[in-house]
């Protein structure tokens, strides 16, 4: 019994595409679908739009250039945006933040893979016999210095700085958005600011 | 504990992600040590200078206004896109199936509204009783939309001050309450100001202190019974909230630094806030 009725669905929903008045179906579609991409990206821009500053930081950091920065924030927008509707978690700003790393990746090792080792080993080689800690206390505050001092470690160590430093985040957060095991976090944080401390020992020593 | 162990566990340490019995074994260790101890001290002095020394690139504000318009390009585009070529990830279930379009549409309106209306009944019946756990989540949304209001809208303080003598006056002047207003500068998290806002029905004091580039809003009302309500830590859209209350008010620490920076701040402000 069941099957003449299928036939004769099939014949009609046939009729039906070649009839001009389907336009008005189309057309309903595609305005509920319009509304339903409004309502997305409403809830897009309430939960990842107040976590800009953080995406352009890290960015920033990484990139060390502010317009290849903004470039990247915007493409990395666009990403989350478009993969928004698989999004379940609550941590909308380590969600962003991934991707913004990723993005920012792409473009390091577009640019040139050189960025990866530029940290200049020359500079740090016995670099305690220039200056004692307590001189690097006293050049602490000193943040200009600082800045060129963390802009000249190699990515993953900005990174890691940046995370931690200024967005303040958990050891477990920086594991997600670093891709890497949450043990290895410990010591690649321990190694960052001790390559940190090395350069400031020689460039405070180079000064004097 | 030995000195080797110390060394690898420091940065650990001092940025507080180690567990309570570690930690203490390695206190313990630097009060038996005085060269790990200077160590520990000179580490962490460094770590200090690199959050209070590094800037922090907050987005210009035409920054923001490019993502908007791209994303609304984007949603412009995408109908177009969807009946030209091949449908779009972004919306894989919608595929064109004419005989079902307006009865499954339909269907889906129709759950949508039966959604916002449960939605909308849970709200309402949640809000009198503010005191389950449930409620505390919307209590949350709320308390989190206001925080994030406060930093985007540049409103943050309507009294800035970091002499609490200047900003408790003030609130105690425009609310029904004196709320207990403590600078914590000596403890890493300086007063920045107070300001009003709105939240549960009721005017409430909003004190905003800073912590490195982070802010930190402590919003404070008269608690209900007089009982003090153990302390409850929530992460949400990444933020931290810590919930606690004294005898006499309620307090909601929201922010986005980590967790344990707020269960340092919250520390530091119990010890430090008046007893009655």
């Amino acid at each position: 019994m069941a099957l003449p009725l299928k036939a004769e669905h099939a014949s009609e929903t046939e009729d039906f595409e070649s009839r001009p008045n389907i336009v008005k179906f189309t057309v309903f579609k595609e305005s509920e679908q319009n509304h339903a991409q409004k309502a997305e990206l409403a809830s897009f821009e309430e939960a990842i739009l107040p976590h800009l500053d953080a995406a352009h930081n890290l960015a920033r950091w990484l990139l060390r250039n502010e317009q290849d920065a903004q470039d990247v924030v915007q493409e990395a927008y666009l990403r989350a945006f478009k993969s928004f509707s698989g999004f379940h978690g609550s941590n909308g700003r380590a969600w962003l933040l991934t991707i913004v790393r990723n993005t920012s990746y792409t473009l390091l090792k577009k640019n040139q893979a050189v960025d990866f080792t530029t940290f200049d080993e020359e500079i740090h080689v016995a670099a305690d016999e220039f200056a004692s800690p307590a001189t690097i206390l006293e050049h602490g505050e000193d943040a200009e210095l600082i800045r060129e001092a963390m802009d000249a470690l190699p990515a993953e160590f900005r990174e890691i700085l940046a995370l931690q430093h200024q967005e303040g985040l958990s050891y477990k957060e920086i594991a997600d958005i670093a891709q890497i095991p949450p043990g290895t976090v410990m010591s690649r944080l321990a190694r960052a600011r001790g390559k940190l401390k090395e350069y400031l020992t020689a460039r405070i020593g180079k000064d004097k | 504990m030995n000195c080797e162990e110390a060394a690898k566990l420091m940065d650990g340490y001092l940025d507080r992600e180690l567990d309570p019995i570690t930690s203490q074994t390695i206190e313990q260790h630097l009060l038996e040590c005085p060269k790990c101890d200077q160590a520990y001290k000179i580490h962490g002095s460094l770590i200090r200078a690199i959050g209070n020394a590094t800037p922090y690139y907050k987005a210009p504000a035409e920054l923001r206004e490019r993502i908007q318009s791209s994303l609304r390009d984007e949603i412009a585009e995408l109908p177009t896109r969807n009946i030209a070529r091949e449908p779009q990830p972004l919306f894989p279930r919608r595929e064109p199936r004419p005989r079902a379009i307006l009865w499954e549409t339909s269907w889906n309106w129709l759950a949508l509204a039966a959604a916002i209306i449960f939605a909308a009944i849970i709200a309402l019946t949640l809000v009198p009783r503010l005191q389950r756990p449930g409620a505390d989540q919307f209590l949350a949304t709320q308390l989190i939309a206001s925080h994030v209001r406060s930093l985007m809208a540049n409103h943050l303080t309507d009294v800035a001050s970091s002499d609490q003598h200047t900003v408790k006056p003030w609130l105690d002047a425009k609310l029904d309450f004196a709320p207990p207003v403590v600078d914590l500068s000596q403890q890493g998290f300086p007063l920045i100001g107070g300001r009003l806002d709105y939240l549960d029905n009721r005017p409430v004091a909003a004190l905003v202190y800073q912590r490195r580039k982070h802010f930190i809003n402590l919003f404070v009302w008269p608690g209900e019974t007089g009982a003090a309500r153990p302390t409850m830590a929530m992460s949400h859209e990444g933020y931290q909230l810590l919930h606690w209350a004294d005898p006499d008010f309620n307090y909601w620490a929201v922010s986005d630094v980590n967790a344990n920076d707020l269960q340092t701040f919250k520390q530091q402000f119990e010890t430090r806030t008046p007893r009655h």
